[in-house]
């Protein structure tokens, strides 16, 4: 459906020396796909996303929507933004104000060169448009009197009014307050699944990404570092950015003693040995960072405590607890590092703060490279 | 109480009544420098001038007299015509110049700012000669048009209505262009992105989104144009007067010194009506800005505008931009240094070549214009420098609510409804009534400067008074900072750099302020705005090409500091100019 190879733009930045843009970006989606670019601000993703549009040339790269190629270097294809037939939201919205709702959401046949829409039929179009969005009857507000969510479902009306090929959404829940953003983010899957439509989505928020996507690319400072399902990233990340990037977890600096299908004995620690998966291959033993997750490790006293059989276990001190209501989340030092786990918020802790730290094998995951 | 309670109790008192003591200082000089010229001014409309000195009487006779006058009406339509199609011209030129700058990628665009900024420090009265001499019957446009023709005729009589809208509407094209560009560039550049993803093409972009969307700021900014216009002294008394086609301001200028003694009842008749006019089309400006700032959305992000790629029509769009640099800025400052070079003026001829040298310069320099650069200097420098500081601290009291805000903010900016010229007039007749010995003097013409740019200082302050917000203030004031402390070490440092750029446009208005300064001005105390007008008057044009150029040059780097300053304080740090 969405093809993108090898695509470069890159901005150079005078001031500070940092160029900014994406590297070498490369994924193929298929129909229908709900696709995330994940990353810091600043990395990349909403470059990537405005080149797909049209609304930036690249330096270099193909862009192709069902076999019809959008942009190609060596071909020299560039179709101009507005032949490219797809929909957008804007992080602003970009709701023209001197327009009423119909107005804007009319906009995309009113300017379509391709054939003359007539009165009826733009007006059938606006409503059903209107009516995904739950907005029918809105059509002769003027635009400037729309709250926040409104303005974002007129926006996203707009965008999907022509039946376009492919939506592409600019953080378009970042302006919207917590509450509002929650409800939004449970429409948009909604509504992405009812049309069916192709949609890349552009966001910094894990959560956000997590609970939408069917496919998410992480972007770091330019570079997609991994591509997979949001269980591949949370579970399975490929390097230790993705890892402390998508949900909270703890790194340790390991060295890599064996491996074998899969799996891996690592040293962490003051010489301590763990077992840990591998999802990918691991070049140099004596740069892997191991990654568990806080919710992942359980909790016993040592006075009397001992892991099952082929479990990992760690010796530790209770340093702090913080009450977060549905859970609770416990710091422990051992060998001098800092661990976070997170318990039920009633479990029972020892009394002298002495503790074991049991987790699985398949929750440990080993990656190459250096804990930042 | 304790001690600690009693003592910042009284640090409480002390401050509010430091506000309080400010406040009402303000508003008496305030009222003080700017109800006596609206009080004269009325009195002198109602003063009919009897055949003796003594003998006068007061009713509307002089009214009267002014609509009864046949020329009344046609000088009223000659204003209206006259500042609704420079306004046109100036709006074009300088829409199209902001949106080429501000929105495509065309080269060549620092010739743009460059035009304006040489602009600002230039007089009009400078610029209105060049172009005079330009289009002018000896000029090199109708030399040429003869010398191809062999006709005795001129191609275009610049003397004329349409030569006066021709050379208003670029005298103010360079502000018009200034002012769109803020405009342009405060807009949502996504707006358009949206219009071009969804399938509008280049024109219909423009046409759809980014021309509707900036219309009513447009419409306002037409409305300034055509009040300044309205208010225009230079080109109707240098193109106007010569080709018989009269205007308000010139009528009433005529009355002053065309007549002996001056019709001043007459004049000041006159100027109320005027003064009618232009309060009512100042509400209507309010309204259409109100309105303007409707559409103004822009967001809080750095967002990086993707200029319009005009491909082919790059180099049509440069050429637009070629066109106003050499128009609007090398034609006149060519001609006039053609000018300069030459004993007398002379269209551009082989035989003309051998005049050249450069006496004028030294005509200039030596004739004293000293006393003339350290008039203006020292009028521009105080005007500034007290403007800007009261208006300081009634921007201060106005927009944090001191006591008395509202009463200084309104004083301050009365003085918007007064054109150059009928503030000149009612000045002249408060020191011309009361015992205070300055007529004649630099005083006046500071005092009276300082009354018309109170309104620009105040935009200037009250715009970057806005922008700091109160929390800090209060911050200072729990750490026990009196009112006045807080103004001194936390308010005037933020401030600095808008009142640094409110100081340089006072300071260079000022300099080039001509119809204020015309009937103030005494044989002391000329300006050199004034002097210019009267070397034209004489018929000295070379010697005044001369004089010119080198204050404009000096001009021109100020205004440079200036917009670099301002452009980087504030978005509307342009104001209402």
């Amino acid at each position: 459906m969405l093809r993108v190879e090898g695509l470069t733009k890159i901005f150079d930045n005078s001031t500070d020396q940092i160029a900014g843009g994406i590297r070498d970006a490369s994924f193929t989606l298929e129909p229908g796909t709900f696709f995330t670019l994940l990353g810091p601000s600043g990395c990349g993703k909403t470059t990537t996303l405005r080149c797909i549009a049209g609304l930036e040339t690249p330096d270099q790269g193909v862009i192709a929507v069902e076999g019809r190629t959008l942009f190609d270097t060596k071909m020299r294809v560039n179709v101009p933004v507005e032949q490219r037939s797809v929909g957008m939201v804007f992080q602003s919205y970009a709701i023209w104000p001197h327009m009423t709702v119909a107005e804007n959401v009319a906009f995309p046949f009113t300017v379509s060169k391709q054939r003359r829409y007539s009165k009826a039929e733009i007006a059938d179009g606006v409503r059903r448009a209107l009516a995904i969005v739950d907005l029918d009857g809105f059509q002769e507000r003027p635009a400037t009197r729309l709250s926040g969510g409104q303005q974002q479902r007129v926006a996203l009306a707009r965008a999907v009014v022509h039946e376009p090929r492919l939506l592409l959404l600019d953080e378009p829940l970042s302006n919207l307050d917590a509450q509002l953003r929650d409800e939004m983010r449970s429409e948009l899957k909604r509504l992405q699944s009812k049309i069916g439509i192709t949609t890349v989505y552009v966001t910094h928020d894990q959560s956000e990404a997590l609970a939408l996507s069917d496919r998410i690319a992480v972007i770091d400072r330019g570079h997609i570092t991994q591509i997979g399902s949001p269980q591949d990233i949370y579970f399975r990340p490929a390097n230790p950015f993705v890892a402390r990037f998508v949900g909270a977890t703890n790194l340790l600096t390991g060295r890599l003693i064996g491996s074998a299908n899969g799996k891996a004995n690592v040293e962490v620690l003051a010489g301590r040995q763990i077992q840990c998966v591998v999802p990918q291959g691991i070049d140099d033993p004596a740069s892997v960072a191991v990654s568990i997750r806080p919710e992942s490790i359980r909790l016993v006293a040592r006075a009397g405590g001992a892991a099952a059989a082929g479990e990992n276990c760690l010796a530790g001190r209770v340093s702090a607890v913080t009450f977060l209501g549905a859970s609770r989340r416990v710091d422990v030092v051992s060998d001098g590092v800092n661990l976070q786990v997170t318990t039920a918020a009633d479990m029972p802790l020892p009394d002298d703060g002495e503790v074991l730290l049991i987790f699985a094998p398949e929750r440990t995951v080993a990656v190459p490279g250096k804990v930042s | 109480m304790t001690a600690t309670d009693a003592r910042t109790g009284r640090w409480a008192r002390l401050s509010a009544r430091q506000q309080a003591i400010l406040a009402t200082l303000l508003i008496v000089i305030l009222a003080a420098l700017v109800l006596p010229p609206f009080l004269f001014l009325i009195q002198g409309s109602l003063t009919i001038a009897g055949p003796t000195y003594d003998s006068v009487s007061f009713g509307l006779g002089n009214f009267e007299a002014v609509i009864r006058n046949r020329h009344f009406v046609t000088t009223s339509i000659n204003s209206l015509i006259f500042a609704a199609a420079s306004a046109l011209v100036a709006l074009v030129i300088g829409w199209v110049t902001a949106w080429i700058v501000e929105r495509t990628n065309a080269p060549l665009k620092g010739l743009a700012y460059l035009t304006a900024i040489i602009s600002l420090g230039t007089p009009y009265i400078l610029y209105v000669t060049a172009w005079l001499l330009f289009f002018g019957k000896a000029g090199p446009v109708n030399h040429l048009y003869r010398t191809l023709t062999g006709s005795t005729d001129v191609l275009i009589n610049i003397y004329s209505m349409p030569g006066m809208v021709l050379v208003e509407g670029f005298l103010w094209s360079p502000l018009a262009f200034l002012l769109v560009g803020a405009t342009l560039r405060n807009a949502n550049p996504e707006l358009e992105e949206a219009a071009r993803v969804h399938g509008a093409g280049v024109w219909d972009t423009i046409r759809r989104v980014t021309m509707r969307l900036s219309l009513p700021s447009i419409l306002a900014l037409s409305m300034l144009v055509f009040i300044r216009a309205i208010e225009a002294f230079e080109v109707p008394a240098l193109v106007g007067l010569p080709g018989r086609v009269s205007v308000l301001t010139t009528d009433i200028y005529s009355n002053m010194v065309a007549r002996a003694p001056p019709d001043i009842g007459g004049a000041s008749a006159l100027s109320v009506l005027m003064l009618g006019l232009v309060l009512v089309l100042l509400y209507v400006y309010g309204r259409l800005s109100r309105h303007a700032e409707r559409f103004a959305t822009i967001t809080g992000k750095g967002f990086r505008p993707r200029p319009f790629d005009l491909g082919r029509l790059r180099g049509v769009a440069a050429g637009l931009l070629v066109l106003n640099f050499v128009l609007l800025l090398m034609v006149p400052m060519l001609m006039l240094v053609w000018v300069s070079l030459l004993p007398f003026f002379q269209p551009v001829t082989a035989a003309a070549f051998k005049l050249i040298s450069l006496n004028n310069y030294r005509t200039v320099l030596a004739s004293g214009q000293m006393e003339l650069l350290v008039n203006t200097l020292l009028v521009a420098v105080a005007t500034a420098t007290v403007a800007i500081t009261l208006t300081f601290l009634g921007a201060w009291l106005a927009v944090r609510r001191g006591p008395g805000g509202w009463i200084i903010e309104r004083l301050a900016t009365i003085p918007l409804v007064f054109p150059g010229l009928i503030l000149g007039i009612a000045v002249m007749q408060v020191f011309l009534r009361i015992p205070i010995p300055l007529y004649g003097t630099l005083g006046i013409l500071i005092w009276a400067f300082i009354i018309n740019y109170l309104p620009y200082g105040m935009r200037y302050c009250s715009s970057g008074m806005l922008q700091i917000h109160r929390e800090l203030e209060e911050a200072a004031a729990i750490c026990g900072a009196s009112a006045l402390t807080r103004l001194r070490r936390i308010v005037a440092p933020l401030l600095a750099p808008a009142l640094v750029a409110g100081w340089l446009f006072i300071f260079l208005m000022s300099a080039r302020a001509l119809s204020l300064a015309i009937l103030l001005a005494g044989p002391r105390s000329q300006t050199m705005a004034v002097a210019m007008f009267d070397l034209w008057g004489n018929g000295q044009g070379t010697e005044l090409a001369a004089l010119g150029l080198m204050w404009s040059m000096l001009m021109a780097m100020i205004a440079v500091v200036f917009y670099a300053m301002a452009r980087r304080s504030a978005a509307g740090a342009l104001g209402r100019a």
